[in-house]
């Protein structure tokens, strides 16, 4: 490398000061939009709300859970073929489910 | 012990920490200031107003962050393209009369201090030559980051380095005859 090209790379990297923050980094936190902590609680509150009233609907109107433990045993009475097949179908769709969350991929963003 | 940046990003990824990510932006200010500056020929304020924007950006799209690359080669990058927009709306001349830069050259006329003109020499450069030297010579961005932050291919922003360097080199023979 010849020395002006030596001096050139040394001259251009020394030639960058450092820049004080001088409050930058303050005034880019107080733009930010308002942190997702409070809304992801908001919505957790929501989710279990909505949870609690559909279980208490469904309660009810299954007169107690009677209908279920109806429903069960008259399952637990048939074919063994048939709860074999259920829990098959059951297991395939949450390993459906499942995959298709772990292959789905965020888009690419292009800030 | 200090956090990485990956640490940092992990934090504003899992809990939306923007203490994590003004440490991010403490970092990485300097850097990403000094490249607009250059880009903006030392328009400090908007220089700044561009940094800003970036930093924003980056917050906001940080989901889109990888960690494929360095996160300072990916905060260049939003910064280019901030500063692309805003050249596009300012409709700004991409490029500089030659022999405007020659007769900004002389010795004759420059300013005394070697660094001062040389940093005067790298903001004359057209866009193109000053925004390669910047992030390959200055910052030590690789040519293949660089043409990422760019988004040029490889090749061209071996040529700007190269173009621009000669011109600088060419400022400095004349500086030290």
């Amino acid at each position: 490398m010849e020395p002006t090209e030596d001096l050139l790379d040394r001259q251009l990297r020394e030639a960058i000061p450092y820049i004080e923050d001088d409050g930058f980094t303050a005034r880019v936190v107080q733009k930010l939009p308002p942190a997702k902590g409070r809304r992801r609680s908001l919505r957790s509150v929501i989710l279990i709300g909505s949870s609690a009233l559909a279980s208490g609907a469904a309660y009810i109107l299954s007169d107690g859970g009677r209908s279920v433990v109806v429903e069960l045993s008259r399952l637990a009475a048939g074919s063994i073929w048939w709860v074999f097949g259920i829990a098959l179908a059951s297991g395939i769709a949450v390993m459906a489910g499942g995959l298709a969350a772990a292959m789905a991929k965020p888009g690419q963003l292009q800030p | 012990m200090e956090l990485t940046d990956a640490d940092l990003i992990a934090r504003v990824l899992v809990d939306d920490d923007q203490h994590a990510f003004s440490e991010l932006v403490r970092r990485h200010q300097s850097a990403v200031r000094g490249v607009l500056r250059q880009l903006t020929r030392t328009d400090v304020a908007l220089a700044d107003d561009l940094a800003q924007e970036t930093f924003l950006r980056a917050y906001k799209h940080v989901r889109s962050f990888r960690g494929e690359a360095k996160f300072s080669t990916w905060l260049y990058r939003i910064a280019y393209n901030c500063f692309r927009e805003d050249a596009r709306k300012r409709k700004e001349l991409v490029g500089v009369d030659e022999a405007q830069l020659q007769g900004e050259l002389d010795p004759q006329t420059s300013d005394p201090g070697l660094r001062h003109d040389l940093m005067h020499a790298l903001s004359l450069l057209p866009l193109n030559e000053r925004s390669a030297v910047t992030l390959c010579c200055q910052n030590g961005l690789s040519h293949d980051e660089a043409a990422r932050v760019l988004d040029i291919p490889l090749g061209t922003v071996k040529t700007n380095v190269l173009r621009g360097r000669e011109k600088l080199k060419k400022m400095l023979q004349a500086w030290a005859n």
